[in-house]
C-alpha cells in the first residue's frame, strides 16, 4: 500500500475523500448469499430517505468470473443533472456531490438514459430514480464500511493521486505490459 | 463585467451558473417574458396529471437567484438587440446594456395553417408554457362533452394529450405521420405505444390532418374536420406540432440566422460577445454529422454551460450533441437514442422483441449509431455514451439485445480500474480535472 501523504481526518474535514474501487478484489460476496455493500446501502438509504425512496444505490454486476461494483462516479457537470427536467438532481456545492431531491423526481427516466455508467436504477414500485449520494454526511460511506474484501476503500485525495501516479508508472514499466499482449 | 441573459430556462440558467463558477463578482441580469421564476417546462403535462405541483415544478431552489446574486427581470419581453451599442431593448422601451450577451429564447410553437384555429379562444391553444397548462386546466372544467383534439403526435402533442386525459377528457391525437413519435420510433414501437395510448383513453388518428375547426357563435370549437372527411367532436383543440426557434427579436441585430441561431464552437454567434444556446440554436449533430437544431433539455444545459464558460473568459469548445429522449407512457418506459431509423444501406438493424420488451439497435458497420428501448430501459445511459462517442461495439450486439448492457461497462471499466489498481469516484471539487466529462464525450 502507499504511504500516507495526508492525514485522513484532515481530508475528511475538507471533504477531500474518494471511494476507490478495486474490482479485482470483489467476489460479489457469493458465499454469503448477499452482497454486503448492497445490503448496507439499502438499509442506510431506507433510514435516510424513508421507505418510499429506499433501495440500494450500489449494485454488483457480474460477467463470467468478473464482478464489478457499479456505483455513481460523481461526474463533475453530471449528465444526470443536466438531463433532469425538474431539477431534482443538482450539484451540492458544499459537498461537491451530485445529490437528489426525491420530492421533485417524477420518474421521467431522463437520468437513467444519460448516466454513462448505468449507475441509476429505478427504485421500488414508485416513479423514482435512485442515485448514490456518496454518503457525504458520513465519515465513511456505508458501502465501504460493509465491504470486507477490500474492493471498496476510502482514501484521501492526495493519496489517491499518489497511488494513481504509482500505478501509471507500473502500467508503463510494470507487469501490466504482459497482460496487454496476452 | 455585465452579463445579460435572455431566457430564464435551462440554457439561460446553465449559462448563468457557468459564469458564476468562474466570475464571482460580475453582474448577471436574467430577462424572461414569462412571469414565473424558472420552472420545468416539459413537466407542464405532469402538472395537469398532478404528478408535479405548484410546489415542485420550480426548477431551482427558492433562494437560487439571491444566493448567486442574479438580477431577475420577469415579464419583460425583449423586442430587439442593438449589437453596436451593446444593449437589448425591452417592450416597455427600457434598454439594458451588456458587455456579454447570452441568447436562450427557446422555441415558439409552430402552428400549421388550420382554418378556424384561434389561440385567443379559451378552448384552443398551444402547449409549451406554464400558462398554457393553466389555460387547459380551466378549459377542461368548461368543457361540456369532455372531448379534446390534439394536433401533433410528437413529444409535445403526446404530453398534451396525457395531460388532457388526466383532466378527464377523451382525447384524440391527429398526426400526419403514420405513427406517434414518428421521428423517433419505428413501426413496431410506434404501434406498441399507440396501443398503450388507446387502452388509456387516448385515440390516435395517424396519417391524418385537421383541415378545419368548426366553431360555435362565440368562436369556440365544436368539431374538427379531418383530411379523410371524418368529423370528430371537439370542445378543446390543442396544437402541439413542435417548436421553431424564437428568434424574431434578433432581426436587424446582425446575428446570423439560418432556421436557428448559428454559433461557432465556443457557442458565440456571428456577432462578437453575443452567445447563444438551447432550443433556438443550431449545433453540430454528431450522429447525422451536420448542423441541426436539437431541442432537448440536456443539450440546452450543455450549450448554456459552454457559452457561459467562454463568456467568463475561460476558453472551451462544444463538440456537438445528439438527439435522445425518454418518456413514460402509462407505465411503458421508452428511450430513443441517436439514429433510430436507418438512413442508408450500410446500416444494419438488430431487434429483440418479446411480449413486454422491445430493443432495437442500429449499427453503421461496427459502430452503434442509434437505439430504441421499450419496456426495459435499465443501462440505457451506457448506450447513450457509446453512441455519442461512436465506439465500435458490434461484438456486444447480442448482449445488448438481451439487456446485458452492463457487460460493456464491466469489460471496459474493469481494465481501466485494474490498470490503476483502483479508481477514485468521490472527488473534491477543486482538485479534479476541470472538465472531467470531456473524457467520455
Ligand atoms: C410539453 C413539452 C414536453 C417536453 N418534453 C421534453 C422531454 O421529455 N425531454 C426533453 O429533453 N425535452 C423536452 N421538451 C423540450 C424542452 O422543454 C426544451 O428543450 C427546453 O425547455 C429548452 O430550454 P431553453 O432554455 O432553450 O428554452 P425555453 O425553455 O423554451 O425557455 C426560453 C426562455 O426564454 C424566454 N424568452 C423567449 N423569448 C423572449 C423574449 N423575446 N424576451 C424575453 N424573454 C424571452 C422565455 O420566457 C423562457 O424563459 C419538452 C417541451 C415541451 C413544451
Ligand atoms: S449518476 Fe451517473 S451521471 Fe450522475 S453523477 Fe453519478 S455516474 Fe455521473
Ligand atoms: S427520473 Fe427523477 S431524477 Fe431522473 S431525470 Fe427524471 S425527475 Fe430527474
Ligand atoms: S456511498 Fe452511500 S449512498 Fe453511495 S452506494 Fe455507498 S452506501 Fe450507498
Amino acid at each position: 500500500m502507499s504511504k500516507k501523504l495526508t492525514n485522513l481526518e484532515e481530508d475528511l474535514k475538507k471533504n477531500q475523500i474518494e471511494i476507490m474501487l478495486y474490482p479485482s478484489k470483489c467476489d460479489g460476496c457469493e458465499s454469503e448469499g448477499f452482497a454486503a455493500c448492497v445490503k448496507a446501502c439499502e438499509s442506510h438509504m431506507a433510514q435516510k430517505y424513508g421507505s418510499k425512496y429506499a433501495g440500494a444505490r450500489i449494485n454488483i454486476k457480474k460477467k463470467e468470473n468478473k464482478f464489478f461494483p457499479l456505483i455513481c462516479h460523481n461526474c463533475d457537470e453530471a449528465p444526470c443533472a443536466d438531463a433532469c427536467m425538474p431539477g431534482a438532481r443538482y450539484k451540492d456545492l458544499e459537498s461537491g456531490w451530485t445529490v437528489t431531491n426525491y420530492k421533485k423526481c417524477v420518474g421521467c427516466w431522463m437520468c437513467v438514459m444519460s448516466c454513462p455508467f448505468g449507475a441509476i436504477e429505478r427504485i421500488g414500485k414508485g416513479h423514482f430514480a435512485s442515485k448514490c449520494d456518496g454518503c457525504s454526511d458520513e465519515d465513511t460511506p456505508k458501502c465501504v464500511e460493509a465491504c470486507k474484501k477490500g474492493a471498496l476503500k476510502r482514501i484521501g485525495i492526495k493519496n489517491y493521486s499518489y497511488e494513481r501516479r504509482l500505478s501509471v508508472a507500473k502500467k508503463i514499466y510494470g507487469p501490466y505490459i504482459k497482460s496487454i499482449s496476452k | 463585467m455585465k452579463y445579460v441573459i435572455i431566457g430564464n430556462s435551462y440554457a439561460g440558467l446553465s449559462c448563468a451558473d457557468a459564469i458564476r463558477r468562474f466570475d464571482k463578482s460580475g453582474e448577471v441580469v436574467i430577462i424572461s417574458d414569462e412571469n414565473y421564476r424558472a420552472y420545468a417546462r416539459p413537466l407542464i403535462s405532469y402538472y395537469l396529471e398532478g404528478k408535479t405541483t405548484d410546489e415542485t415544478i420550480w426548477y431551482k431552489e427558492d433562494d437560487y437567484y439571491e444566493k448567486n446574486n442574479f438580477d431577475l427581470m420577469l415579464g419583460k419581453k425583449v423586442v430587439s438587440v442593438d449589437t453596436n451599442a451593446k444593449r437589448v431593448v425591452l417592450e416597455d422601451g427600457a434598454a439594458v446594456n451588456y458587455d456579454k450577451l447570452f441568447v436562450g429564447p427557446g422555441g415558439t410553437p409552430f402552428i400549421p395553417p388550420t382554418e378556424g384555429f384561434n389561440p385567443d379562444s379559451p378552448m384552443m391553444g398551444t402547449f409549451t408554457r406554464f400558462d398554457d397548462a393553466k389555460k387547459m386546466e380551466k378549459a377542461a372544467k368548461m368543457s361540456k362533452r369532455k372531448e379534446a383534439i390534439v394536433v401533433g403526435g410528437g413529444l409535445i402533442g403526446l404530453k398534451a394529450s396525457e395531460g388532457l386525459r388526466a383532466l378527464g377528457l377523451h382525447t384524440t391525437i391527429v398526426e400526419l405521420l403514420p405513427r406517434v413519435l414518428g421521428l423517433a420510433l419505428d413501426e413496431v414501437s410506434g404501434n406498441i405505444t399507440s396501443k398503450k395510448l388507446n387502452e388509456n383513453g387516448i385515440d390516435t388518428a395517424t396519417g391524418e390532418t385537421v383541415v378545419k375547426i368548426n366553431l360555435d357563435e362565440s368562436g369556440n370549437p365544436v368539431s374538427v374536420l379531418l383530411k379523410s372527411g371524418k368529423e370528430l367532436p371537439a370542445d378543446i383543440v390543442v396544437v402541439g406540432v413542435g417548436v421553431r426557434p424564437n428568434v424574431g427579436f434578433l432581426e436587424g441585430s446582425g446575428v446570423k440566422i439560418d432556421r436557428g441561431i448559428i454559433v461557432d464552437k465556443t457557442m458565440m454567434t456571428s456577432v462578437k460577445d453575443v452567445y447563444a444556446g438551447g432550443d433556438a440554436t443550431v449545433i453540430y449533430d454528431v450522429i447525422n454529422k451536420r448542423p441541426n437544431i436539437i431541442a432537448i433539455v440536456p443539450l440546452a444545459c450543455e450549450e448554456g454551460r459552454v457559452a457561459g464558460t467562454n463568456m467568463a473568459g475561460v476558453y472551451r469548445e462544444y463538440p456537438g450533441g445528439m438527439g435522445l429522449n425518454s418518456v413514460e407512457i402509462y407505465g411503458l418506459p421508452i428511450v430513443t437514442i441517436g439514429l433510430t431509423n436507418p438512413s442508408n444501406e450500410t446500416q444494419n438493424v438488430y431487434v429483440f422483441q418479446d411480449d413486454k420488451i422491445y430493443r432495437k439497435l442500429v449499427y453503421d458497420g461496427e459502430v452503434l449509431v442509434g437505439a430504441i428501448l421499450l419496456g426495459d430501459i435499465s443501462g440505457s445511459g451506457i448506450l447513450s455514451a457509446i453512441i455519442r462517442q461512436g465506439l465500435k461495439c458490434l461484438k456486444y450486439k447480442d448482449e445488448f439485445l438481451n439487456g446485458n448492457i452492463y457487460s460493456f461497462v464491466i469489460d471496459n471499466e474493469f481494465e481501466i480500474y485494474n490498470i490503476n489498481e483502483g479508481y477514485a469516484i468521490r472527488g473534491d471539487f477543486e482538485d479534479l480535472p476541470e472538465f472531467s466529462r470531456t473524457n467520455w464525450r
